[in-house]
């Protein structure tokens, strides 16, 4: 019996597994409980998704608001330029010019050329400024600067004591964050009184050039003169000194004449036969007919036809019309308004956390408590239920460390899954919502890569929740006594 | 003959005592034992008699109060936890009253957990397990989850599996308490012929009496303490008593 020869005990330490190994151990775990781990990745994919779903939606309202404004400055290029070529224009219309990325402002050029380069600049900042006072409440705004509007705001702090009690009146209002510091704004105040001069300079230039500009198109409306000779009013204008690129100029001419076959065929109304023509149409008194449903009505060709015909021989104007101009400027007409909807809608896009707003921002920090909550009871049941396999598995030798990282592991994956199919479903009703208020047009305005790595901190952000709520299950499981095994149920 | 032999296991003046809501209660006051080389032990004792306490010292689950506990002549106390996870991993071998089977592993990956643990290469310990299997009668079912066999069958993995890294000494936990008395026997079978074969030192603790039989010395445990040591010729009068009746 005792012939058998004795094994050594030789001590050494227990070696670390791999990480290969742990994660093969841990995926047999989470297949085993599968019901349990589906309801753990559907909590934090809920979570998951209601992240997804504002971040996608902010996205896109982004990209759409960026899109929208794009277009319908350029739409507006006409009545923008129509005003300027009109009328003189103030100081604070100059330094709004001065805010807006590649405007040119006109005139500048007759400023002495050294000055020209530090004109731009302290206008942008005066801009700035004059940005930060009109996005200040009216309570704050009146507190701050009484009823002073643009440049005047400037001159009314130019004197030591104003400005003084300004900086007071500002301390007292700790949630406005001020345009970088007070000395900064100083030494703009300093500057103030020369950027005025050079303003008041360029001033005088614009209403010599509109008063040169009156005398050339004689009596006819801006619109026209664009509209029938552009190239050759262009040169006028650029003679009395605008800066009228010549890119423009055929955009400024087409959009001219679609303003003057608007208002023609918006005159027509004036004649009772079209409005009881329209009014028959739409079921309405011919008092009740507006220039919408006559916009309206002329979206179709047939109805085009029908409404040229029919008032044609009545107004002298109409004949140069045909129908599908007609339709061409009611869908124009149509796709501004669109646009300006979505403009208006899309306003509050960008601000606060994420751009999503303060509101938003808790109700998203609160959710993902609540996930983490969940996660941490999820692992925690399961350890629980696995106390004997793991008091085991350490009989057998496991470590510590290995029954910490096996825990926190398995979270993980329940992370890395919810993420995954958050991030989806989060994008999915995004879209989905987005559509539903701005039509198709969403889906040619997804930010792609945007989106995509939106996705991917989405996803991160389920995997690091899920691995920080493992963290204390996994402490209770890997501090278990080994002894648990021996007891019987 | 048996003071010749080598010491496996020795406790000098062991003590336990747990703390419970300020009242102390002692599970062990002050053991010494020295359980030899190959030797195949039962101890015996009713519940709460420190029993398991016991277990958990020789185990090196657990450490003492006072006293200390010499596995090999080595000192399971200076043990850090890698050592001591070492020492679970290589030189002993547990075996539980429920069996304590991984329930989503099949027979093989449970006899194999303990070489994953020791570092064992994969296809080394797949040889070793399937080897292990068989040794135990169970080569034809590696494939099959714990819930698939039957208590007796379990059991015979769990017999495998406490031998993965050919332990020194193998801890048995009421190996036969959960079978039915011809399972029990295979069991039991099993484990003396480990015992005879391998010269692995099993230390049963059991209320079976057919234990009596096979073993070579009994110990009585009985309010923490060793109550009484025999060999087995000393009380086999009275055990053949008992399995007569």
């Amino acid at each position: 019996m005792s012939n058998v020869a004795h094994k050594e005990i030789k001590l050494a330490n227990q070696p670390q597994l791999g990480l290969g190994r742990i994660f093969r151990i841990a995926v047999d775990g989470v297949r085993y409980r599968l019901f349990r781990a589906a309801v753990t990745v559907s909590v934090i994919a809920v979570a998951i998704a209601f992240l997804m779903n504002i971040l996608s939606e902010s996205l896109i309202k982004r990209r759409l608001a960026a899109g929208a404004r794009q277009e319908l400055s350029e739409l507006r290029d006409i009545h923008l330029w129509a005003a300027r070529l009109t009328h003189p224009s103030s100081q604070e219309a100059i330094l709004a010019d001065a805010l807006q990325e590649g405007a040119t402002i006109d005139f500048v050029s007759m400023l002495d050329p050294a000055d020209q380069a530090r004109f731009s600049e302290r206008a942008h900042i005066a801009a700035t400024y004059l940005a930060f006072f009109d996005g200040l409440d009216y309570d704050r705004r009146r507190a701050l600067i009484h009823t002073s509007r643009g440049g005047a705001i400037f001159d009314a702090l130019q004197d030591a004591e104003g400005l003084d009690a300004f900086a007071a009146r500002l301390a007292e209002m700790p949630a406005v964050r001020f345009e970088g510091t007070l000395d900064v704004f100083r030494a703009f105040l300093d500057e103030w009184p020369a950027l005025a001069a050079q303003l008041n300079q360029i001033i005088a230039a614009h209403t010599a050039a509109v008063a040169t500009l009156d005398v050339a198109r004689a009596d006819r409306t801006i619109f026209t003169v664009l509209a029938q000779e552009g190239d050759a009013f262009a040169a006028t204008v650029r003679a009395a000194g605008f800066q009228l690129k010549p890119a423009l100029v055929s955009r400024l001419r087409e959009q001219a004449q679609a303003v003057l076959e608007k208002q023609i065929l918006e005159g027509t109304l004036s004649l009772l036969e079209s409005r009881q023509f329209l009014a028959q149409q739409f079921d309405l008194l011919p008092a009740d007919v507006s220039p919408n449903d006559l916009w309206h009505f002329l979206e179709k060709e047939r109805h085009a036809t029908l409404y040229l015909e029919s008032i044609m021989p009545l107004s002298a104007t109409l004949k140069p019309f045909a129908a599908s101009r007609l339709v061409e400027l009611a869908t124009a007409r149509r796709e501004a308004l669109a646009l300006e909807r979505m403009e208006r809608l899309t306003a509050g896009a960008g601000g606060g956390f994420l751009g999503m707003g303060e509101r938003m921002g808790w109700l998203l920090i609160v959710s993902m408590l609540v996930c983490a909550i969940g996660i941490s009871n999820a692992m925690l049941m399961t350890v629980t239920e696995r106390f004997r396999e793991i008091a085991t598995m350490k009989c057998l030798g496991a470590l510590d460390g290995f029954i910490m990282l096996l825990f926190v592991m398995e979270s993980c994956f329940l992370g890395l899954a919810g993420g995954i199919v958050g991030a989806l479903l989060g994008d999915l009703i995004g879209f989905g919502r987005m559509a539903a208020v701005f039509g198709v047009s969403v889906f040619s305005a997804v930010p792609v890569s945007e989106l995509l790595s939106a996705m991917g901190s989405a996803i991160g952000v389920g995997v690091i929740l899920a691995a920080l709520a493992a963290v204390y299950p996994s402490l209770k499981a890997a501090r278990l006594a080994p002894m648990e095994a021996m007891r019987v149920e | 003959m048996s003071s010749e032999r080598r010491v496996i296991i020795r406790t000098v003046g062991l003590k336990k005592q747990y703390v419970m809501k300020g009242v102390t209660t002692d599970a062990l006051r002050g053991v010494d034992v020295e359980i030899y080389d190959a030797e195949f032990i039962s101890v015996m004792g009713p519940s709460g008699s420190g029993k398991s306490t016991f277990f958990n010292m020789i185990g090196a689950l657990d450490r003492p109060t006072t006293g200390r506990v010499f596995i090999d002549e080595v000192d399971v106390a200076q043990l850090t936890a890698e050592e001591l996870a070492y020492v679970r991993c290589h030189k002993i071998g547990y075996i539980f009253q429920s069996y304590n089977l991984v329930q989503y592993m099949t027979a093989l990956e449970n006899v194999t957990t303990p070489m994953v643990f020791g570092g064992v290469g994969p296809d080394e310990s797949r040889r070793r397990g399937m080897e292990l299997l068989e040794l135990v009668g169970l080569g034809d079912r590696w494939h099959h989850r714990p819930l698939e066999m039957s208590g007796g069958q379990q059991q015979r993995v769990a017999i495998a599996r406490s031998l993965a890294n050919q332990p020194t000494v193998l801890l048995c936990d009421e190996p036969t308490a959960n079978l039915d008395l011809h399972t029990g026997q295979e069991i039991l079978d099993v484990l003396r012929s480990l015992n005879e074969k391998k010269g692995v030192t099993v230390i049963c603790a059991t209320h079976d009496h057919r234990m009596m039989d096979m073993c070579d010395r009994l110990m009585w445990i009985r309010d923490g303490a060793i109550e009484r040591v025999a060999r087995r010729d000393e009380v086999h009068v009275e055990v053949g008593s008992i399995g007569e009746e």
